[in-house]
């Protein structure tokens, strides 16, 4: 997704001639909503990005080696591409856990196995949920959740391992863990945390507590990713976690640049899309001949599923105030963190009523005043039913007061008198409760009823 | 012509239309002595005798000790005003306007025209500058109003007909979309329809950043920060491809385009539309299925989502979602625009529009200048070519390249434009500023010739309300000795500036003229006339013949693009033109309410309306960030202005953003200019702004 986004910045400044060479076969797609397909409420047609016109794409072909000194590509086929930059936007590959028969003797995968990490793995894991009737996720992080959500929505008995203490530990603090965990437990999903997959046998799962999971049809693996950073280091370029780049986005080879998954910048990898969008666009603007720079991006993470609202802002390094409601009893936890007045991270679970608002201060660094963060996270309360003075104006458009409606005696007197009603109609329901109550807070109606 | 009814001694009352807003609410007048009674006309479809409060009080000016009833021409030596007779004035006023023709050309001199102008005087005032004149400099405050829908209807459907519909026709469909728009309090007896909706098992959404009295009456409510509406089209577009809602058959058939529409939405996902406009995900799914599910809905946009510097991206995002749906051209179905002024929509096909001669042709088509020249009886290439747009001709007067004297007709600009801290001191470079008007606005009261014209009541005209309905506005009564209406006006100014061919002065003549005008273009009047219209309670265009039905409804068969198809266009989001910061960390938004119009020059001397003068609306949390308090005074501020005005603090704005109205003088003083590309629409809904006490 980052390379799609580069290549339409790219078209759009006209940079020149741009060559896209993709691993996968499928033209670009949105990468994010591969759970959502699988959950069935986004279609597989419909998550396609498209590549603007006059794009070179060599899609199902991949990248053998790097010719820095010549600044060519090696295709696998042997074919030669020249660059004169080269944009490294190779995203991550899913971590395997160490599990004893997970891969066979060949290398691939033990046929229950899924990762949901291309659109191929999205296709195979569909195909199989038909004729599967339980299933286990092993990870419970936002991709592991979004899946346990779509295969329970798809019909099949879920259960998630996670080996942390606590659900979205990458995340969320042990308190919001839970909520979750409560809220899945709802919908009708198993928890299992602190435990670890070890061993796939013919008996079934096996993990590290000694509990044994038979008769399970599909195992999918959410237990995170790794930057794929491999083409970069065989080329000699710097890698720690991920590819190491500048504020330029600019790797140890001038000529070479590294977005969106794979590159590491001030120690710091992503997995989402908004960093990775934000770099294409910075990285498109250099090309073009300007000079911005990419100093980091604000983390927002939403958990995509039905029936589970999760939203993470901010970096959970962060150091600050805290405030925070947690209502175990309707499956709520609402975190924020201040530091001088600006939100610097957030945690929502189970209600989302303020995220609209609680992103934009995030997102914009706005000085909150003291009592603030305690009001977003306090819902409205509804007002209670007023008995209106007559001074109250109940028809805006002519202007009418409660006192003038209730001075006459029928519906029909207050509309040819007072002219209210007659202009939008909104005020008949109050005019008519008006003159069927005939009550009143002032003086007027004393005297017509002592 | 006049009816000889309504100056007989039996005094039947004479049917007209409110001079107000778009709905052009029919209503009769009835002189009672010194007063004029204003009674509603039940079987006028629009409102059905309706009426809001400013209609009820529109005599109210009748009589009024501040309407002007003399031209004034100001002393040089002095700075006063004093009382002149109209020769005197028109002599004066055509000497400099000759002169100034003669040192710097024909650009030297600019029009500005208005939205509340009857199409008889728009058209005139086109005829003026391009004929008599012979200057490009003319474009009119509608660019302020809905250019940004017309712009993008163009574009998308082929012509720009706010409604392509009757408005009577929302209460038959299932899910109505309002985008920015506060119908029941700017244009309130339009709300009955909304709650006929309602009552037939129909669903009213309202997006919006306040939670309008509109809102109230609605079953779903989206309040997006302000300038963000674009973002939750493509929102809605994503949801609705993802869940095969779009209607593929109509697509294929009717429309082209979408191929890339789709694309462009793939990547506006709920979650982050919800970041960027602040409505939550949960609620953008709300709508996408509310729609989903329908067979009839429709889209509305109003000024909310239109006076944007993406004010057109806006609009053509919102068409492309009513398009996936396959609702134009359907019965109770569709997109439209609310337009805003009284006849902001005819206002806008007749001539006054910078690059637009009459009937909607473009003045630099070759062919529609020599139909437009042969109707004039003048030579295709006398015609100037496309002017400025109304801010950009603002901006340059009293510069070098700029016009030296302005004529302005039916508009407050010292009010109503954008960034007026930057444009009164443009217009008090001019070395000749001339403003009809029935009062003396803020913009007369710096003008070096004032010249009173008649206000509606007095005058014979027609107008074109919101739905493309053409109506007719009927003299009721005399004018006051003095005034003159504008189409006389117009003629005796054309007269003394030497203009090659003579102006009518009578209504139905130069109604006649604009037919033949308009004859061949995409809103063709040719078939209208002043007495069919009081037999048919007006008539939709395109009617290009006496005997054709007139058009009630466009795109039942085809668009109005050459080959019958309609056009997704591609937009993407880049968002306010002034986005917020530490130093301006809200959001400001303007608008209207209910017992105001437009600059108020006319509503704010009736007695009967409140005038409680501006406020800030803004909500508790925001109040106690900064220590403001209800009903106490706060200061705004922009990078461009300041307003003091007291606060009203509520909860139904969003946190984030501040509302002032803009009817009186400092709103627009802290308003953005930023531009449209397409429509020349200033971002008059966002900008940036800082609040304290």
């Amino acid at each position: 997704m980052a390379a799609t986004r580069l290549v339409e910045a790219l078209v759009a400044r006209d940079t020149g001639p741009v060559t896209l060479v993709g691993e996968e076969r499928h033209a670009p797609y949105n990468r994010i909503l591969l759970s959502a397909v699988l959950e069935g409420t986004h279609s597989r047609a419909a998550i396609g990005l498209g590549l603007p016109d006059g794009v070179d794409a060599r899609l199902g072909t991949r990248v053998a080696e790097v010719d820095r000194s010549e600044r060519e590509l090696v295709l696998v086929d042997g074919e030669r591409i020249g660059y004169d930059r080269l944009v490294l936007a190779t995203g991550s590959i899913p971590s395997l856990p160490p599990v004893r028969g997970l891969v066979g003797l060949d290398g691939t995968l033990h046929p229950s196995v899924h990762t949901l990490r291309s659109l191929d793995d999205c296709d195979r894991l569909d195909a199989a949920v038909p004729h599967a009737r339980r299933a286990v996720v092993v990870g419970g992080g936002l991709l592991g959740l979004q899946v346990a959500r779509a295969l329970s929505i798809r019909g099949l008995d879920v259960e998630v391992v996670e080996g942390g203490e606590h659900l979205m530990r990458g995340q969320v603090g042990p308190r919001a863990g839970s909520v979750l965990a409560r809220d899945l437990t709802r919908l009708g999903s198993a928890v299992y945390t602190g435990a670890r997959l070890i061993k796939l046998t013919e008996a079934g799962l096996v993990l590290d507590n000694g509990a044994v999971l038979a008769d399970v049809d599909l195992v999918v693996l959410a237990a995170g990713a790794r930057p794929a950073a491999a083409l970069a280091r065989r080329a000699g370029l710097a890698v720690r976690r991920g590819v190491l780049v500048d504020d330029t986005l600019t790797t140890s080879d001038p000529a070479i640049h590294a977005i969106g998954d794979c590159a590491e910048h001030a120690g710091r990898t992503h997995g989402t899309v908004g960093p990775a969008w934000e770099q294409a666009e910075v990285l498109a603007s250099r090309i073009a001949g300007a000079d911005p720079t990419y100093d980091g991006s604000r983390f927002v993470a939403r958990l995509r599923a039905t029936g589970l609202d999760v939203a993470v802002l901010g970096d959970r390094d962060a150091e600050g105030e805290v405030v925070e409601v947690t209502n175990p009893v309707v499956g709520s936890h609402r975190r924020l963190m201040v530091r001088e007045g600006r939100i610097v991270a957030a945690t929502l679970v189970g209600d989302l009523s303020r995220i609209g608002l609680i992103t934009q201060h995030f997102d914009r660094g706005t000085v909150l005043g003291p009592h603030e963060p305690a009001a977003l996270l306090t819902p409205d309360r509804p007002g209670a039913p007023v008995v209106l003075p007559d001074t109250a104006e109940v028809c805006a458009c002519a202007g009418v007061t409660a006192g003038a409606v209730r001075a006459c005696a029928s519906f029909d007197e207050a509309r040819a008198t007072t002219r209210a009603t007659t202009g939008c109609g909104g005020c008949s329901a109050a005019v008519r409760a008006l003159l069927s109550t005939r009550t009143s807070t002032g003086p007027t109606l004393e005297r017509t009823h002592p | 012509m006049t009816r000889p009814a309504t100056r007989t001694a039996t005094r039947t009352a004479t049917r007209t239309h409110c001079p107000y807003c778009s709905l052009q609410c029919g209503m009769t007048l009835q002189p009672r002595g010194r007063t004029l009674e204003v009674q509603p006309w039940a079987e006028f479809p629009v409102n059905e005798g309706g009426l809001c409060r400013k209609g009820w009080t529109a005599g109210g000016l009748r009589g009024h000790r501040e309407r002007l009833t003399s031209p004034l021409l100001r002393d040089r030596a002095t700075g006063a005003l004093r009382e002149a007779s109209w020769d005197e004035a028109l002599d004066l006023l055509a000497g400099r306007l000759r002169a100034l023709r003669a040192e710097h050309g024909p650009d030297a001199v600019a029009v500005f025209g208005g939205g509340g102008l009857t199409n008889e005087k728009a058209y005139q005032l086109g005829k003026l500058a391009r004929v008599a004149l012979g200057t490009s400099q003319i474009d009119y405050n509608g660019r302020w109003c809905m250019s940004s829908a017309a712009s993008a209807g163009n574009r998308a459907l082929g012509v720009d007909r706010g409604l392509p519909f009757p408005l009577a026709d929302v209460e038959g469909t299932e899910v109505l979309v309002l985008v920015g728009s506060n119908l029941v309090e700017t244009m309130p007896p339009a709300a009955r329809h909304l709650d006929r909706l309602r009552e037939n098992g129909g669903r009213v959404v309202v997006i919006d950043p306040r939670r309008t009295p509109t809102a109230d009456r609605a079953d779903l409510v989206l309040q997006p920060v302000p300038g963000t509406d674009l973002v939750l089209a493509l929102g809605l577009l994503h949801l609705l491809d993802a869940a095969g809602a779009v209607d593929t058959a109509y697509v294929e058939t009717r429309t082209t385009g979408w191929a890339a529409v789709k694309a462009a939405a793939a990547g506006w996902w709920p979650e982050r539309v919800e970041r960027v406009s602040g409505v939550p995900a949960a609620q953008l799914r709300e709508l996408a299925d509310l729609l989903a599910g329908a067979e009839k809905a429709m889209v509305l946009t109003a000024r909310g989502a239109e006076q944007h510097a993406q004010g057109t991206a806006t609009v053509l995002a919102w068409i492309d979602v009513a398009l996936a749906l396959g609702l134009p051209g359907r019965p109770h179905s569709g997109w439209g625009c609310l337009t805003g002024q009284g006849n902001g929509q005819g206002g806008r096909e007749h001539g006054q529009k910078a690059d637009q001669l009459p009937g909607y042709r473009m003045i630099d088509d070759p062919a529609a200048r020599a139909h437009v020249a042969g109707v004039w009886g003048v030579e295709p290439d006398s015609l100037p070519g496309p002017g400025r747009s109304a801010y950009e001709l603002l901006e340059a007067l009293g510069t070098e390249d700029g016009a030296k004297a302005l004529l302005v007709f039916g508009s407050n600009i010292a009010v109503s434009a954008p960034r007026t801290g930057h444009v009164v001191p443009r217009l008090e470079a001019l070395d000749l500023l001339v403003v009809a008007d029935l009062v003396m606005s803020e913009t007369a009261a710096l003008a070096d010739v004032v010249l009173p014209v008649t206000q509606w009541a007095e005058e014979t005209g027609t107008m074109t309300n919101l739905e493309g309905r053409v109506v007719l506005r009927e003299r009721a009564v005399e004018p006051p000795a003095g005034v003159r209406d504008e189409l006389a006006l117009i003629a005796d100014l054309a007269a003394r500036v030497g203009s090659p061919v003579p102006f009518s002065t009578e209504a139905a003549e130069v109604f006649a003229e604009l037919g033949r005008a308009s004859s061949g273009g995409r809103a063709d009047y040719a078939g209208i006339d002043h007495d069919r219209i009081r037999r048919e309670e007006g008539v939709f265009w395109p009617c290009p013949s006496p005997e054709h039905p007139g058009t009630p409804r466009l795109f039942t068969e085809r668009f109005a693009h050459a080959d019958g198809l309609a056009r997704f266009v591609t937009v993407e989001h880049a968002g306010p033109a002034e986005p917020v910061d530490d130093a301006y960390p809200l959001h400001l938004t303007t608008g209207r309410v209910l017992a105001q119009y437009q600059s108020g020059a006319q509503t704010r001397r009736i007695a009967e309306l409140p005038d409680d003068g501006p406020f800030v609306e803004l909500h508790p949390m925001l109040a106690d960030r900064i220590g403001a308090h209800h009903g106490e005074p706060v200061v705004v501020t922009t990078r461009r202005g300041e307003l003091k005005a007291t606060a009203r603090v509520v909860d139904t704005i969003r946190p984030d953003t501040v509302f002032v109205p803009f009817h009186w003088v400092g709103a627009n003083r802290l308003t953005h200019d930023a531009l449209d590309p397409a429509s020349r629409m200033p971002e008059f809904k966002v900008c940036a702004c800082a609040v304290r006490t």
